[in-house]
């Protein structure tokens, strides 16, 4: 293996690539959590966008339309959540793990005619820099909109919390929606819509898995990506840059393990596959130890259900 | 201009219970109008009527002869309907401007400028910018009442507003509110004391089991009258006899009890040493948050902390559990009833059988003896007279008067030497407070030793032998009770020096 420098510029770009879906799902489910909602259901919203989407590229041939209906049936598939949870005051976490194994299934069903069909190439940009840059060409050119998106977005949802009247709507309704509600503020309508919002970018990461990453569909494609997405939120402590940070992580360990096993080092398989694992729980426990932090960053009331004195 | 506020017919059943039973009051700006009345009497349900909160299931509420309709906080804000709860409706996590920005409509930076206004206006001093859960109680409740004022409100309910307050606070709240009647809103101030009643408001409407039984000129009553009205029966007085025991043994002695935490909702504490006689009650005062929560689990065993010493009856029990300390003839009555004294989900008896393990022959080899523990629980029902004898029953449907008898009972039914309890009275009406005050005075009288923690000084006052203050994790020194009035309780209370 030559540890040349433009090698090192494709590992970090393909490390930026393999993070990106957990990047948009914990992104999206931080909202959700951030106004009091556990939806436990990423996993089975990534793969109901990751089989809808590979399913509208390959009927219609558009992969614009297919990653805005992986999208749509994120959210569609979320509002079934919310609608359970929020109107019928189900438990939280019961109806997420519900959803997630209604997704895989749904998704399993939906696919049976679509295994094997190969994927479409996806537009990526300033392709010509990419070649013409040593080291930070790889880095940061020639990936999909959709990268770039997913990194821009841990910063926008920091900015959207922080700095924006709706943000911290959020955030009151998160603390305490019982005072939100007597401030007049409808916390059944501001969860419903984190709970869209989740949903829809559940749904783009899972369409980035099938129609951009590994351009095919196959059978639990996501292969536990949306549990990983949920426990990096909680390890991050709700903020969105350490998220941000414990998604690269993630994504950095799996692929360094990987060619570690093909160099053959003397370590356990099995360790190395459970690497990523603990280096990011590792370095996030490390990154969040400030308990005050935490206790202001800390949804209070997440997952506890709402209900409206009448 | 003049506000007139009518409530008319106001009617709200709950399933088992009249809240509200044909509610007519009229209000004028310019006064001060209290309501008073028991928990459970109405009050609260009224004022979230009139704060859209809940609606009514009948009646009409006119504010200048105008039909308004309360469906909504909303409404009632539109409306120029402003209100200070009793459980703040602050979020916590979020910094006090954010919290007064959530529902402004103007940008933050004219905002900002009104705030600071206001604060000039009527001195009251908060950071703007610290989240609200570093801020002490009436400072949250200043928050609470400048929400309302940007909304330039013409009426104001404040709900049982001093009860986590200082006699300082109080003081300084009073001399708001009275300002805000003078510029001409409404206030309406609900209360079950009575003593503010007299000190602060101009007419009084007392309730009693949702109706209104009196509406009256606060100059006419006096403590006694409109005691004898909210209860609707004649209450007798309690007042301990001071013992001052100087040569008795000490029973329980704590020294260089420290406590250091690094979580921001935690209270450190710095050296306390203390110790209670035979038969003597300690009181321990304070505004909540100063740190009685470690103290207590500290007490209790539920937190052991290094380095200190803690005698009992002459063995060291700084290191045992809960448990343990009850084996050695402790017993606990928690602040929160709720979570932290039973388990609201479980039956009567089955709370009961909790806390008594090792005396009481509850269970028999690994397996639950409920016939014992029934009989057991039906004695502790009849003797410490709770308002029922169905031990089948699920604690979460007694009142909070109730539960804590059926706690206290089964904490004193072991005979305990000593009785530590937080908040003993915490939100129960004047009927349980006496039952409770009578009982903790009875124990002392059968030669065994209480600690009170409180944070009512007046029941600090009525029941302790000595007293001292917790202020910032730290203890005052200890005083006999008789040295002690409010106003010195009240000084070191918010961290002034009386020498």
């Amino acid at each position: 293996m030559s540890l040349d420098i433009s090698f090192i510029g494709i590992l970090i770009g393909s490390i930026m690539a393999s993070s990106v879906p957990l990047i948009l799902a914990a992104s999206g489910e931080l909202i959700t959590e951030r106004s009091g909602v556990l939806n436990l259901g990423v996993e089975g919203m990534m793969i109901i966008g990751a089989i809808s989407g590979f399913a509208l590229m390959v009927i219609t041939d558009n992969l614009f339309i297919a990653i805005i209906v992986s999208m749509l049936s994120g959210v569609i598939i979320s509002l079934i959540f919310g609608f359970l949870t929020q109107s019928l005051l189900t438990n939280h976490v019961a109806t997420g793990l519900a959803l997630t194994i209604f997704g895989i299934g749904l998704s399993a069903m939906l696919g049976r005619d679509f295994v094997g069909i190969p994927g479409k190439d996806f537009p990526i940009l300033f392709s010509s820099l990419r070649e013409s840059i040593p080291f930070f060409g790889p880095i940061l050119f020639g990936h999909s909109i959709v990268l770039y998106f997913a990194f821009a977005l841990p910063f926008l949802t920091n900015y959207f919390l922080k700095k924006t009247k709706l943000g911290l709507v959020v955030r009151a309704v998160g603390d305490s929606p019982a005072s939100a509600s007597n401030q007049g503020i409808n916390v059944i309508m501001v969860r419903y819509c984190c709970i869209l919002y989740g949903g829809g970018m559940c749904g783009l990461a899972g369409a980035y898995l099938s129609l951009i990453y590994t351009p095919q569909w196959i059978e639990n494609m996501t292969a536990g990506r949306g549990w990983i997405a949920l426990a990096l939120v909680v390890f991050a402590t709700w903020s969105p840059i350490k998220v941000l940070i414990g998604a690269i992580i993630f994504g950095g360990i799996s692929i360094l393990q990987l060619h570690m096993q093909a160099v053959g080092f003397r370590i356990p398989v099995q360790f190395l596959i459970a690497l990523p694992y603990l280096m990011t729980i590792i370095v996030l426990v490390v990154i969040s130890r400030d308990s005050r932090k935490i206790k202001l960053n800390t949804p209070t009331s997440l997952g506890r259900i709402f209900y409206k004195e009448k | 201009m003049a506000t007139d506020l009518r409530i008319s017919n106001i009617s709200k059943i709950y399933p088992g219970c009249i809240a509200n039973d044909n509610v007519s009051l009229q209000f004028k700006s310019g006064k001060i109008y209290a309501l008073l009345g028991e928990n459970g009497a109405g009050k609260s349900t009224l004022v979230k009527i009139l704060s859209g909160v809940i609606s009514p299931d009948n009646g009409e509420v006119f504010l200048n002869e105008k039909n308004l309709k309360l469906s909504s906080p909303l409404d009632a804000k539109k409306n120029k309907i402003g209100m200070v709860f009793q459980h703040f409706n602050l979020f916590e996590t979020l910094s006090v401007f954010e919290n007064l920005s959530i529902d402004a409509t103007e940008d933050n930076k004219s905002l900002r400028v009104r705030i600071n206004e206001i604060l000039k206006k009527y001195n009251f001093s908060i950071d703007l910018d610290v989240p609200v859960l570093n801020l002490s109680a009436g400072q949250k409740q200043k928050v609470e009442i400048i929400r309302c004022l940007l909304r330039s409100p013409k009426v104001l309910i404040m709900d049982e507003p001093t009860s986590v307050l200082t006699e300082q606070e109080t003081e300084e709240l009073f001399i708001s509110l009275k300002k805000f009647c003078d510029e001409g809103i409404l206030i309406i101030y609900i209360t079950h004391k009575l003593k503010e009643v007299l000190s602060l408001c101009d007419e009084v409407a007392v309730m009693r089991k949702g109706k209104v039984v009196s509406v009256s000129q606060t100059q006419n009553e006096k403590v006694e009258t409109l005691a004898n009205k909210m209860v609707g029966q004649k209450l007798g007085k309690i007042k301990k006899k001071i013992k001052i025991s100087k040569n008795k043994d000490e029973i329980f002695k704590v020294k260089h009890l420290n406590f250091y935490s690094d979580d921001p909702f935690e209270t450190n504490l710095f050296n306390l040493n203390f110790s209670v006689k035979k038969g003597e009650c300690l009181g321990i005062a304070g505004i909540s948050g100063n740190g009685q929560n470690e103290l207590f689990q500290i007490l209790s065993g539920e937190i052991i902390t290094p380095n200190t010493s803690i005698i009992f009856r002459n063995k060291e029990i700084a290191k045992l559990n809960p448990k343990q300390r009850r084996e050695y003839l402790m017993a606990f009555s928690p602040e929160d009833r709720i979570s932290q004294a039973a388990v609201p989900e479980l039956k009567i008896y089955e709370n009961v059988a909790l806390n008594n393990f090792k005396s009481s022959n509850f269970f028999e080899k690994g397996l639950v003896n409920e016939r014992k523990i029934k009989e057991h629980s039906k004695k502790i029902l009849s003797d410490f007279s709770v308002n029922t004898d169905n031990v089948e029953l699920k604690s979460q449907f007694l009142s909070g008067g109730n539960l804590q008898k059926l706690i206290l009972g089964r904490e004193l039914i072991t005979a305990p030497e000593l009785l530590i309890c937080y908040n003993p009275t915490w939100g129960l009406d004047v009927g349980a407070i006496n039952y409770i005050h009578e009982t903790l005075i009875k124990i002392n009288d059968q030669e065994k030793s209480t600690i009170l923690i409180s944070t009512d000084t007046e029941e600090l006052l009525k029941l302790s032998d000595r007293i001292t203050v917790i202020y910032k994790g730290k203890l005052s020194k200890i005083m006999p009770s008789d040295e002690v009035t409010p106003e010195k309780l009240g000084i070191l209370m918010g961290g002034g020096s009386i020498d």
